[in-house]
């Protein structure tokens, strides 16, 4: 086996009395492009800050291609690429100067330094906008822009801090379009993001939740892991319904999909074979029901609500 | 110290000199500002001297001899007399007159003098600024002095034979003592190392350092901050820039401007004040260390400021009493002794002082090497001190 690019040993974080990030262990292979999902404060930022050097770890350590992330993080810096949250380049300088001065930071040969830019600048679709100020842009060009600074010393992993948060679907689209090219070319991508639908595109996921890893599969697998069959059921009106069965014994969870209620229980047969012999809300009219496949959005809740009933370990 | 490294600090070197260009406002700052303030500070303290001081000036006494003496007082430069009738009241009342002193001879003055009781003019001074009262008392009390002296003349020259006569029978060493007595003494004044006396000379090292300090403390100071609040300073970090790569770069568009800035006050001053600089090199080597020492102290409120607005509080908390005690306007001397520590712990002190022996004093590398001493040790102090504020940050 090829050595990890990624490899985290019990990695923690505390703040005083706050633990950001909890005797986190994850490998990641190289070439994956590995999805970090969690809500906002989950410990996804504090983490990826970790791994940059830009944190030191509590206790437990994290190596990127065998270096320690804290200890050699001057070899490991050479190693990675990083898209912050936050746009964090600089506004008054044009777009070409940027990807030049990150080129000259992260010491690009002065000779190989105009051709790179170039190829960033196709790569990224900016080059109508190279001598534009960086604070001119749209948001989706700034995360372009970043995208390109961040690859400019041409990286074998890049971590990209909810690369897409605030884009328009058409921006984010182009994103994950980028990073498949840059997976397909062999580089790493450690992403973190609170999409479902982009937890889809990865290859394999993290769920992290107040700083603990619950699970870690690719996103098939972690479908799989939902153990009983969804049941998606019809009625009117909606909302009163699903007020009431969020209260109901043996219903886990509701949620709103389409204008149809998503029931996370361990039993849904037992439920609608229940139902079939006696509806129990009078005043709610049951139209139909069906079964559907569980999307990424399901299983996350469900791990990240502790559903645990609907749950078994999924196989990585 | 290797190429790679050379070549990541003249990026961030020329990154920094963008964002200065760039900005409308600094840019008009850094051109504006210093022969404004050259121009400005120097002629506020060419003069030195008071002159036109309104006053008030009242005869009540209205003899040819009071007469006599308004036509000395009034003579005199230093006040712009405005002559009330006798009959005025309220002459203590400056504030209502819009004056700062008045001067009453009041009646029988004359009289008073001839019946060998003289009494005394009243002069009322304006004592708020602590300075003025003195200086205006003395001003009246050498007109008086000459005044007298007239008199005195005067009433000699017009003295009966009889006197001469008597006179002559006094022992020749009284005589020659009355002789001496007589005239006035006086003091044979050779000033030593600002011969024209002018406060100019003086004040050029600060008004140099003032702008210097001002901009070079402000500026350096925003520069990290501004980075941290926009959150580029991590962007940074995660380059295989080095901290030290990170804060020469920084450092160094900045002491180019303040380099040129110098150069610029210099030529300046030289040319409309007719100001003459002594050795070019010791005056380089002292304009230097102050720079790298306001640099790191610039460097050193950076790191300690979260945002840019906390960098502009610190420098401004930082700078007001080095303006008030570094000596720059005023000797150190005028100071109590308890203070002049604290402001040895200024830059701009050590910077003024030596400017001073150099270019006024001409004086030996050992008279002014303390202070080099002391420039050096805060080139250090701040920045060991800034590298160690960064690597927290870090963490």
């Amino acid at each position: 086996m090829t050595e990890p690019a990624i490899h985290l040993e019990r990695l923690s974080k505390s703040y005083g009395e706050i633990t950001a990030v909890d005797n986190l262990s994850l490998t990641i292979a190289p070439g994956t492009i590995f999805g970090f999902l969690g809500a906002n404060g989950a410990g996804k930022t504090t983490t990826i800050r970790m791994l940059c050097g830009l944190a030191r770890p509590t206790s437990g350590s994290a190596t990127i291609g065998g270096a320690d992330v804290w200890r050699e993080r001057s070899v490991v810096r050479s190693k990675f690429g990083y898209v912050a949250q936050r746009f964090s380049l600089y506004p008054d300088l044009t777009v070409e100067e940027n990807i030049r001065f990150f080129g000259g930071a992260c010491r690009v040969p002065r000779s190989e330094l105009p051709a790179r830019t170039e190829r960033l600048l196709v790569l990224t679709d900016l080059k109508a906008k190279r001598h534009a100020g960086a604070g001119d842009l749209s948001g989706g060009m700034r995360q372009l822009l970043a995208l390109a600074c961040a690859l400019v010393h041409e990286p074998p992993l890049l971590f990209l801090d909810e690369p897409t948060s605030g884009l328009d679907p058409v921006h984010r689209q182009q994103m994950w379009n980028l990073l498949y090219d840059l997976s397909n070319r062999g580089i790493t991508i450690f992403v973190t993001t609170h999409y479902m639908d982009e937890a889809e595109r990865c290859t394999e996921v993290g769920f992290i939740e107040r700083g603990r890893l619950l699970a870690k599969a690719s996103p098939r697998a972690l479908k799989e892991s939902f153990q009983a069959k969804l049941l998606e059921i019809d009625v009117e009106p909606v909302m009163p319904a699903l007020v009431r069965l969020r209260d109901t014994p043996g219903i886990l969870g509701v949620s709103l999909r389409s204008g149809s209620l998503r029931l996370y229980a361990a039993d849904p047969e037992k439920l609608l074979a229940e139902w079939r012999k006696k509806w129990p809300f009078p005043d709610i009219r049951f139209l139909g029901e069906r079964w559907v496949e569980p999307d990424m959005e399901d299983v996350f809740t469900a791990y990240s609500q502790g559903y645990d009933a609907v749950l078994r370990p999924a196989k990585s | 110290m290797n190429r790679g490294s050379f070549s990541a600090i003249a990026s961030v070197a020329y990154k920094e000199f963008l964002h200065i260009y760039r900005d409308k406002r600094v840019l008009i700052l850094l051109l504006v500002l210093p022969p404004v303030f050259t121009l400005v500070f120097g002629h506020a303290f060419e003069a030195g001297e008071m002159t036109n001081v309104p006053a008030l000036l009242i005869n009540r006494d209205g003899t040819p001899r009071a007469e006599r003496f308004m036509t000395l007082i009034l003579a005199n430069k230093t006040f712009q007399w405005q002559t009330q009738p006798p009959s005025i009241t309220g002459e203590d009342d400056l504030l209502g007159h819009g004056v700062q002193a008045s001067l009453v001879i009041p009646q029988g003055w004359s009289e008073s003098l001839s019946n060998g009781n003289p009494i005394p003019l009243r002069l009322y001074a304006d004592g708020s600024d602590t300075n003025t009262a003195d200086l205006l008392e003395g001003k009246v009390q050498k007109t008086l002095a000459d005044f007298q002296l007239g008199e005195r003349q005067a009433m000699i020259d017009t003295l009966p034979e009889e006197v001469f006569e008597l006179s002559k029978k006094l022992p020749v060493q009284v005589r020659k003592q009355f002789v001496s007595m007589m005239e006035p003494w006086s003091v044979d004044r050779k000033v030593l190392y600002n011969p024209k006396t002018r406060f100019i000379d003086y004040v050029v090292p600060g008004v140099i350092g003032l702008i210097l300090q001002l901009i070079t403390v402000t500026l350096m100071a925003s520069t990290l901050a501004r980075e941290r609040e926009a959150g580029t300073l991590y962007q940074l970090m995660v380059t295989s820039l080095r901290r030290r790569e990170i804060v020469l770069g920084k450092i160094l568009p900045y002491l180019g401007i303040s380099i040129a800035l110098i150069v610029f006050i210099i030529l300046l001053t030289g040319w409309h004040f007719d100001v003459q600089f002594h050795d070019p090199g010791a005056l380089a080597l002292i304009c230097f260390l102050f720079l790298l020492c306001s640099l790191g102290m610039g460097l050193l409120i950076s790191a300690i400021s979260r945002t840019q607005t906390q960098a502009i509080q610190f420098s401004v908390f930082f700078l007001l009493p080095v303006f008030v005690l570094s000596g720059a306007f005023a000797p150190l001397e005028q100071l109590p002794r308890a203070i002049r520590y604290v402001s040895e712990l200024f830059p701009l002190t050590h910077f003024c002082r030596a400017f001073r022996l150099v270019n006024l004093y001409r004086a030996a590398p050992e008279f002014y090497a303390p202070d080099l001493i002391m420039l050096s040790a805060g080139v250090l102090i701040t920045f060991v001190g800034a590298g160690y504020l960064l690597r927290r940050i870090e963490q």
